[in-house]
């Protein structure tokens, strides 16, 4: 999941993109962290505007049927927990109530560095330590559109393949599918609940209102 | 991966799924064409066969062909390393751990992301200009398992043609090493035949800033405006 850093987009366009992961450390903390994680898991699924959730060794996110009691039941000696929002409110929400439950496991955020620090002061959080994304480099040549981009570095792990975004932005273009049932398919290959089902679609839903405009290739 | 031609009916309801493209229409059916397959098993998982004409041959979990799944699907742990996903808790755990401290910056280039998969040749040219530097190689990471020898970047021999979709090569400088150590790598990145996507971990300054974004900018690196950021609310938390 080190790959949440490098989620593709503008400043505008990562407004509705935040992520969020509780983190045991196999040297420090992860011995005993079952309780902690369900009161972390227990807070996350208090917010409305919790989009998707989840973590690689569940196998599947909650977007492709995870279910939460089942998954809670999975965290002990876990390495943590992931999960995905919409709007940085939700973020300081959550931020707020894991100050007051003090659980001692790595709270990690990816976002909009800006945004999240902010939240941060206002909180009276001290931010640690910044994973900044440097960018792409080699062979660029190789990358689909910045569209395409946007939709598959959704995916901490890299297992929404581009043909399938491309195939499913069609079928959206055509009105064969809603911008919502395509997201939902795009979230299936990601096990670790951190493809943003919301940003996905409004993603589609622009490609498909600029095809509809006809400005879309 | 593999389909069983007796099997396959043809419907290509696979195909799309397939991170490297490598699943590929025939005059009868489909098939993987195995030199380019990870082995991530996304097509498996996609669950769209109806025939269960795809399965993992017992090929795909013989070494050096199963490093392809170690690094490809996030199911499948790297041995030794306790740790799911891409097998490296890199910065997540930094305000408990302490691997990056102040005065240092880590490391992170991930190989083959977003979306194009390497060979572990690719990974085997920057380490040897990075063996040339007084970089520390992180040592809990999977790259550093499959290091021949880190005096001169080398490889195990038989796990270079292997084809993975991701790959993250971790590494410490000490803060003075920036400006050397981008200035090395920006030509051996440039001439590599796939994408690397770039990560430097750093501790926020006790005001809060980030002073290491002005030193990128000026090396032509700038930094994207989103980043992981670790709330420092682990404990016992590491201050140094």
């Amino acid at each position: 999941m080190s790959h949440a850093l490098h989620r593709h987009g503008t400043v505008a366009q990562l407004q509705n993109d935040y992520t969020f992961y509780a983190r045991t450390s196999r040297y420090v903390n992860r011995e005993g962290c079952g309780p902690k994680l369900r009161k972390i898991l227990s807070i996350l699924l208090e917010e409305k505007s919790l989009v998707n959730f989840g973590s690689s060794h569940s196998g599947k996110s909650y977007e492709a049927g995870l279910n939460p009691e089942e998954y809670a039941t999975t965290l002990d000696k876990a390495y943590g927990v992931a999960a995905c929002f919409s709007d940085k409110e939700t973020i300081r929400s959550i931020l707020a109530k894991l100050k007051e439950a003090d659980t001692g496991i790595s709270i990690v955020i990816s976002g909009l560095i800006d945004e999240v620090v902010k939240i941060a002061k206002d909180l009276g959080l001290k931010p640690h330590t910044a994973f900044l994304s440097l960018g792409v480099h080699g062979k660029k040549a190789l990358l689909p559109e910045d569209r395409v981009l946007q939709v598959t570095t959704m995916c901490g792990h890299g297992q929404v393949a581009t043909r399938l975004t491309k195939a499913v932005m069609d079928r959206v273009k055509e009105g064969k599918m809603t911008p919502e049932a395509g997201a939902h398919l795009l979230a299936q290959p990601c096990p670790c609940g951190i493809f943003n089902t919301r940003r996905c679609a409004t993603i589609l839903e622009a490609y498909r209102e600029e095809a509809r405009a006809g400005s879309a290739s | 991966m593999r389909i069983d031609p007796e099997e396959c009916g043809g419907c290509l309801e696979c195909i799309d799924f397939c991170p490297m493209g490598c699943i590929l229409e025939r005059d009868v059916g489909v098939a993987i064409d195995e030199d380019d397959c990870v082995e991530c098993g996304v097509c498996l998982r996609a669950g769209v066969c109806p025939t269960d004409a795809l399965y993992m041959p017992e090929e795909s979990m013989r070494w050096p062909r199963v490093i392809r799944a170690q690094f490809s699907d996030p199911g499948v742990q790297h041995p030794g390393m306790n740790q799911g996903g891409r097998g490296t808790e890199e910065m997540k755990t930094n305000d408990v751990t302490g691997r990056f401290r102040r005065g240092e910056y880590g490391m992170a280039l991930e190989f083959g992301r977003p979306g194009i998969g390497t060979r572990l040749t690719e990974i085997e040219k920057v380490l040897k200009v990075l063996a040339a530097m007084d970089v520390e190689l992180e040592r809990n990471n999977p790259v550093f398992l499959l290091v021949e020898d880190p005096r001169t970047g080398r490889l195990k021999p038989e796990v270079l043609q292997e084809k993975v979709l991701s790959a993250i090569l971790e590494f410490k400088i000490r803060e003075a090493q920036l400006e050397n150590v981008v200035r090395a790598l920006q030509p051996v990145l440039a001439e590599i035949d796939t994408v690397v996507s770039w990560g430097l971990a750093t501790r926020f300054a006790e005001d809060g800033t980030l002073p290491v974004r002005q030193r990128l900018e000026a090396l032509g690196v700038s930094a994207r405006p989103n980043a992981k950021i670790n709330m420092g609310m682990g404990r016992p938390i590491v201050e140094r």
